[in-house]
This record gives C-alpha cells, sequence and structure tokens, in this order.
C-alpha cells in the first residue's frame, strides 16, 4: 500500500507518445523523450543512488564533489573503478551549479534539490537543461525520488525490488519493536558533527531521529527543535545508552568518546555501546540505497534480544542486488569499522564466521 | 560650629569623592565574582548549588585529589575552565579595546579595525579546512592575525612615516581582504563537516574549553593585559596629539607598534581559543570611561574587571538558556548594541546639558 501510494506520489507513467513523463517534488512535469542515458546528480546521495538504481556507472556523467569523496573514501570507487574519475566540476559543494561545466557533460536530466529555493535550480532550467527537483527528510520522499531516478533511466522495474525491500525491511521491524515497552527503549543520542562543534537533532521531520524510533530507541535530543549546537554538559544531562557517531567526519572514531572526561562516564561509554555509523556505498547516516541495512545494523544493535539479523548474509545479499557485487568479509569490516569497534558491546553477532 | 559643621562637611565630602572613585571598582569586582560563582553553579547538568560549592572547596583544599563522578569533572572539568578561559578573554578583549582606543584617540575602535580578528579568523578557517585541529590550529590562528597587522604596519608606512589616518585605512584594507579569504574558505569548504565548523567558530564559543585551552591561551592573554598595564602611563600621553605627546618624551610611533603588537597577541590568542567574539573591545571601555573616567590608570583595570563579569556572564548565558549552545557572537551583540546605544546617548545628554 505505501509502495502503491509512493510511486502514485511521484507520479511517474509513460504518456501516449512514448514520452517519459515524471511530475517532481516541486510538481514540475519533467519530460523525456527516452530514457535519460546521461544523469548529473547535485544532492549528495543521489549520485549513488543513480549507480544503484542502474546497476553500473555508466549513466552518471556529473556528481556533487562531496558525492565523489564518499566515492573514495567508501567502498563504491573500489566496485566501480571508472566512477572515481567522474565530472565533479558541475557543482560546488554548495549546490550552485557551474552551467559551463554542466553543459560541457551534455546531461539529459539533471538531479537537483527543490524546496531550497530558485537559485540553485535557475541556472539549470534557463541553461535548458532537463530538471528533476527532489526533497530531502523522510522515507516517503526517499521513496519517491528513487522511483522518479529509476524511471527517468527507463529502469522503472527495478525500483519495485529495491522499494519492495525498504517496505518488507522497514515492516518487519516496525512489527517487532511495537511490543517492547516504552521503559525498555534506550536512550539514544546522534551526533551530527563532533570534532569541532557538537550537533545534535531533535525528532520532527529528523530522519535520524525517524530510524532510531523504528529500531526501537528513544531519540536523546528530543527536546531540540532542529539541528543545533550543544556541549558536554548537556549530553552528561541526558546521558543517552547508546552513542552513535556520523560517518561524514573521516578522523572521527569512537576514541573520541572514550578519551572524553565527560563523555566518557556516560551509559553508552560505560556499557561500550558507542557506534559510528558504517559507510559503504554511501554514508549509512542520511536516506539512500542502503537504508534498509542500516536500520537492520541499529536494531540488531538496540534490540539483540529481539532482532537476530544475518547482517553480514544481508549486507551480501543487498550488495549483490544493488551493485551486482561480491562482498567479502574484508569488504564487510571496513564498511562497519570492526577494526575501530570490533569491541563495542553487540558487535559480536557481526564477527565473520 | 558652623566652621566645624563646614569642616566636617568638607572630610565626608573629600571621603565621598574617595570612594566615589573606589566604588565602581567594588562593584566590578563583586559583579566579577557574583558571576564566576553563578557560573560555577548552574548548566544543563543538575548540579545543586551546594554541591557545587562543596566541589569547589574541597578541589580548592585538596587539588590533587582524583575526580571521579561525574558532577565533579562537570564542575571541575566543564565549567571551571570555560569560566577562566571566558573571565581572561573578557578582561584581554576589554583592555585591548582600552588601548587601541587610547591610541587612536577614537572611541569607535576596536580590534576589528586593525585586521587582526579578521587575520586570525583567516587562520582558523584554514586550518579547519586543512583538518588542522587542537595546538597547531592556534598556532595557525595566531601567526595569521599577527602577519594581518604586520601587513597593515607595512601599508601603513609611507616615506618612512606612519599617520593614524593611514593605519586605520590600512587595517580595513587588510581586514577586507582578510574577510575575503574567509569567505573563499567557506565558498568551498564541506557543507557536511567543515563548512559548519568554521561558521560556528567564526561566532565565537567557549564550549569547547579546557583547562588544556586555558593553558595555552592563558600566557597570550596575561602577558599582553600585564604589558599594556605597564604601558598605562604611557596610554595617557599617546591619547594627546603626537605633537604633544613628543614633547613629553614619548615615540608615538614606537609606542604605537608596541601596543599593537600586544593587542594582536591578546587577540590572536584569544580568537584561538574561542573564535571571534565581538563587542566587548567596543562596549566595555565606554562603560566603564563612563564610570571612573578617562585615567587609562584606571579605565585600565576597571575594564578588565568589567570584561571579565560580562563575558562571564554573557557565556553562562549561552550555555544553559537552552538546550542548544548559543553562539557567543550573536549574544555579545544583542546584549553589546542596546547598551552601547544606551550608553552613547547617556553620554551626549549629559554633554550637551553642561
Amino acid at each position: 500500500m505505501a509502495l502503491a501510494a509512493s510511486i502514485i506520489g511521484a507520479g511517474a507513467s509513460f504518456s501516449l507518445a512514448d514520452d517519459i513523463v515524471i511530475t517532481d517534488h516541486e510538481n514540475r512535469e519533467v519530460r523525456l523523450p527516452a530514457p535519460a542515458e546521461r544523469i548529473v546528480t547535485i544532492p549528495m546521495p543521489m549520485a549513488s543512488g543513480v549507480i544503484a538504481l542502474d546497476g553500473s556507472d555508466s549513466k552518471l556523467v556529473g556528481l556533487n564533489p562531496l558525492s565523489l569523496t564518499a566515492i573514495r573514501e567508501g567502498i563504491l570507487g573500489k566496485i566501480f573503478p571508472e566512477a572515481n574519475n567522474i565530472s565533479d566540476a558541475v557543482t560546488s559543494t554548495d549546490f550552485m551549479p557551474n552551467v559551463e561545466a554542466l553543459a560541457a557533460v551534455n546531461p539529459n536530466l539533471v538531479v537537483q534539490w527543490g524546496g531550497r529555493g530558485p537559485e540553485i535550480v535557475d541556472p539549470i532550467t534557463n541553461a535548458g537543461l532537463n530538471t528533476l527537483l527532489i526533497k530531502y527528510g523522510t522515507e516517503d520522499l526517499t521513496r519517491q525520488y528513487m522511483t522518479m531516478v529509476a524511471t527517468a533511466i527507463g529502469k522503472p522495474e527495478r525500483i519495485t525490488e529495491l522499494v519492495e525491500w525498504r517496505d518488507k525491511v522497514e515492516k518487519d521491524i516496525a512489527a517487532k519493536t511495537a511490543a517492547i515497552p516504552e521503559d525498555e527503549r534506550p536512550n539514544v543520542l546522534y551526533l551530527g558533527r563532533s570534532l569541532s562543534d557538537i550537533t545534535a537533532s531533535g525528532s520532527k521531520g529528523n530522519y535520524n531521529a525517524w530510524y532510531i524510533d523504528l529500531a526501537g530507541g528513544k531519540n536523546a535530543a528530543a527536546e531540540l527543535e532542529g539541528s543545533v549546537s550543544i556541549n558536554r554538559e548537556q549530553i552528561a544531562q541526558w546521558d543517552p545508552e547508546v552513542i552513535l557517531l556520523n560517518s561524514f567526519e573521516p578522523n572521527l572514531d569512537v576514541s573520541w568518546v572514550y578519551d572524553d572526561p565527560i563523555l566518557s562516564l556516560t551509559k553508552a561509554a560505560q556499557n561500550k555501546r558507542v557506534y559510528k555509523m558504517p559507510l559503504g556505498g554511501y554514508r549509512w547516516d542520511p536516506p539512500n540505497q542502503e537504508s534498509p541495512l542500516t536500520w537492520m545494523w541499529l536494531a540488531d544493535l538496540l534490540h539483540p534480544e529481539v532482532f537476530d539479523y544475518d547482517l553480514r548474509a544481508e549486507m551480501k545479499k543487498a550488495y549483490k542486488v544493488l551493485y551486482n557485487y561480491e562482498l567479502s568479509d574484508a569488504d564487510i569490516d571496513g564498511i562497519i569499522w570492526t577494526a575501530q569497534q570490533g569491541d563495542a558491546a553487540g558487535y559480536d553477532q557481526f564477527k565473520a564466521n | 560650629m558652623a566652621a566645624t559643621a563646614d569642616g566636617v562637611a568638607d572630610d565626608v565630602r573629600h571621603r565621598w569623592s574617595r570612594a566615589g572613585a573606589l566604588a565602581p571598582f567594588a562593584v566590578f569586582t563583586a559583579l566579577l565574582a557574583l558571576s564566576v560563582l553563578v557560573s560555577l553553579c548552574v548548566g544543563r547538568f543538575s548540579v545543586s548549588v551546594p554541591r557545587a560549592i562543596e566541589i569547589l572547596f574541597s578541589f580548592i583544599t585538596n587539588p590533587g585529589r582524583a575526580i571521579e563522578a561525574m558532577d565533579e569533572r562537570i564542575v571541575l572539568l566543564v565549567r571551571t575552565p570555560r569560566v577562566v578561559l571566558a573571565a581572561f578573554s573578557g578582561a584581554a578583549l576589554a583592555t585591548a579595546g582600552v588601548a587601541l582606543q587610547g591610541v587612536f584617540r577614537n572611541p569607535l575602535v576596536s580590534p576589528e579595525v586593525l585586521g587582526i580578528s579578521q587575520g586570525a579568523a583567516f587562520g582558523g578557517a584554514l586550518a579547519i579546512t586543512l583538518g588542522i585541529w587542537g595546538i597547531p590550529l592556534l598556532a595557525v590562528v595566531f601567526v595569521s592575525g599577527l602577519s594581518a597587522l604586520i601587513f597593515v604596519g607595512l601599508l601603513a608606512r609611507i616615506d618612512g612615516r606612519t599617520e593614524i589616518i593611514t593605519v586605520i585605512l590600512s587595517g580595513m584594507v587588510v581586514g577586507s581582504l582578510f574577510s575575503a579569504f574567509v569567505s573563499l574558505l567557506q565558498f568551498i569548504a564541506d557543507p557536511n563537516s567543515s563548512l559548519p565548523a568554521i561558521v560556528y567558530w567564526l561566532m565565537g564559543s567557549f564550549a569547547t574549553a579546557t583547562w588544556e585551552r586555558v593553558l595555552i591561551s592563558a600566557p597570550g592573554l596575561l602577558i599582553g593585559m600585564g604589558l599594556l598595564w605597564t604601558l598605562r602611563f604611557r596610554l595617557n600621553v599617546l591619547s594627546l596629539d603626537d605633537a604633544e605627546a613628543r614633547s613629553l618624551g614619548a615615540r608615538p610611533e614606537l609606542e604605537r607598534w608596541m601596543i599593537f603588537g600586544l593587542v594582536a597577541l591578546v587577540v590572536g590568542s584569544q580568537v584561538a581559543v574561542s573564535g571571534i567574539v565581538g563587542w566587548i573591545g567596543l562596549v566595555i571601555p565606554h562603560a566603564s570611561r563612563l564610570m571612573v573616567g578617562h585615567d587609562h590608570r584606571r579605565v585600565l583595570p576597571a575594564s578588565a574587571v568589567l570584561g571579565a563579569a560580562f563575558m562571564v556572564t554573557i557565556d553562562t548565558l549561552a550555555r544553559t538558556v537552552t538546550a542548544a549552545e548559543i553562539p557567543l557572537g550573536v549574544l555579545t551583540a544583542i546584549v553589546g548594541a542596546p547598551v552601547f546605544a544606551l550608553l552613547l546617548r547617556r553620554h551626549y545628554r549629559d554633554r550637551s546639558a553642561r
């Protein structure tokens, strides 16, 4: 039902003239005479999304410089070596397109953020390029824009499989967590940034808070409005039982918590329940094609007595489907940071057999 | 009878005027003590006031004791270094403001005018962009702030002479240039990690205060303040015009640069550990002057104490009002600008009433 709704929501359909017509998140009609062969993605998570939806890196001709760093830091650059060379000159990291560089890669379709004002969109449309606008933040929006892009590249059948997987895992986890009483749900603190200043987010419309809830946790920072800077004293006051660190800061690992005089006294640190979010085909913190793996990883960690997902098997299966790639045990250990946090509470279950 | 009464009245009046000179110091010192005590006792983590005082007392009487419990760590490892750093920074920035305003004979001068803050800001932004943290970041900030000052010095020196006006204009030029460099770094920064770090850091915060940071910045702050204090007589002389100052045996240009160097030391040390904190160097000297007059021998210590009290109070608000840390620059401007406006109005009304 949710699947049907999301596809209708995305408004993907074929017109009589065999044009591909998509209604995007800004309610614009995007018309393609044929499946897009050359796509540029300016939103960061979308680059690896296009590769996953197509099963190859051949259609992605331009991306955000920060999508490229994720490809190079993560495993995608190893699976698709050519992806390391895709042009990142098409946009600056603040999503402002470079129209001449965009025109030079001659795209059929440019994917850009919607809901962030016309400044970053007008230059693309004024140049006469076909533009698809997507919005960020919820699971529904994610399914919708993945459906739009799958439709645009002429592989609408591909999305069914991926959305069904998301739907199945989400429902499975939700059904099991529904039975968990409120007082058995650990307080989980996700820190969006740590090294220079520390940020946390409230629950309203926040994707990280959403999957914390899905996996049977409570957002320790629920009282906040939006994503804001906080101090160590505030973390001590919340005293979270689990701390999740972002995968955006390459120099950040769990020792940041264990070496801190204040944070090391939190329940999370005392019970060794501090985890850095994995970095696979994309960073596992924001929504992307690998999100069900994020949810299973977190559910296993928060409620090992309820969940027994075989994460390694699930990852192998998913990477085969998403990237047609056979994950090795070493690959998995790299993605989930076994070397850095293998001795954390609950990480035993992720050990290679 | 009448004569005696007059004599008593004179005596009382005389005592009153001496007391009048000391009263502001007593008030400022009391404010500082109160702000420090309040700051150590309040925060997001609830530690009762008696417990906080007990922790402080036991630490003072037995400093070698191991700090184990969370409330002890919060008071001694989070709040105390933060209060100390805020107090030193507030005192030092206010002192620097007094010195610059004295040298330039202009009440609207602050470290920003000489481009030092922007130079230091560029150093910090560059370090964050390059992924440099900790002590190396502080070094980059200080060197960058000092180099801005040196640029100003070179630019302002024309035919072997340096005029006040060329110093101010050069400061504007160098400040703008460094601001542009900061913008450029923000433009290319990673919006997921380094950009928010740069933006947050430019708005100023003591959130990252530790004893280590206090030890890093304290020498620069204390030495800078101490040497500016030794130059208090010189500041009085430099407040006169150059010809008068020379006739009193001063060497205005050399002494001016000594003071600029000390200001760079103070501002660089502060920016390096807590980002840019505006307004203190402008508002506090004014408030002090209104209370104690224009003599630098009084304005300097009064500004230092009032600056420390003000900064500690602002920082207490920044970290306690909401669960989110409010950037200091926002609060100093919100509090500082209206106070400044009020002081200014009162000052000119009093003057026109004379």
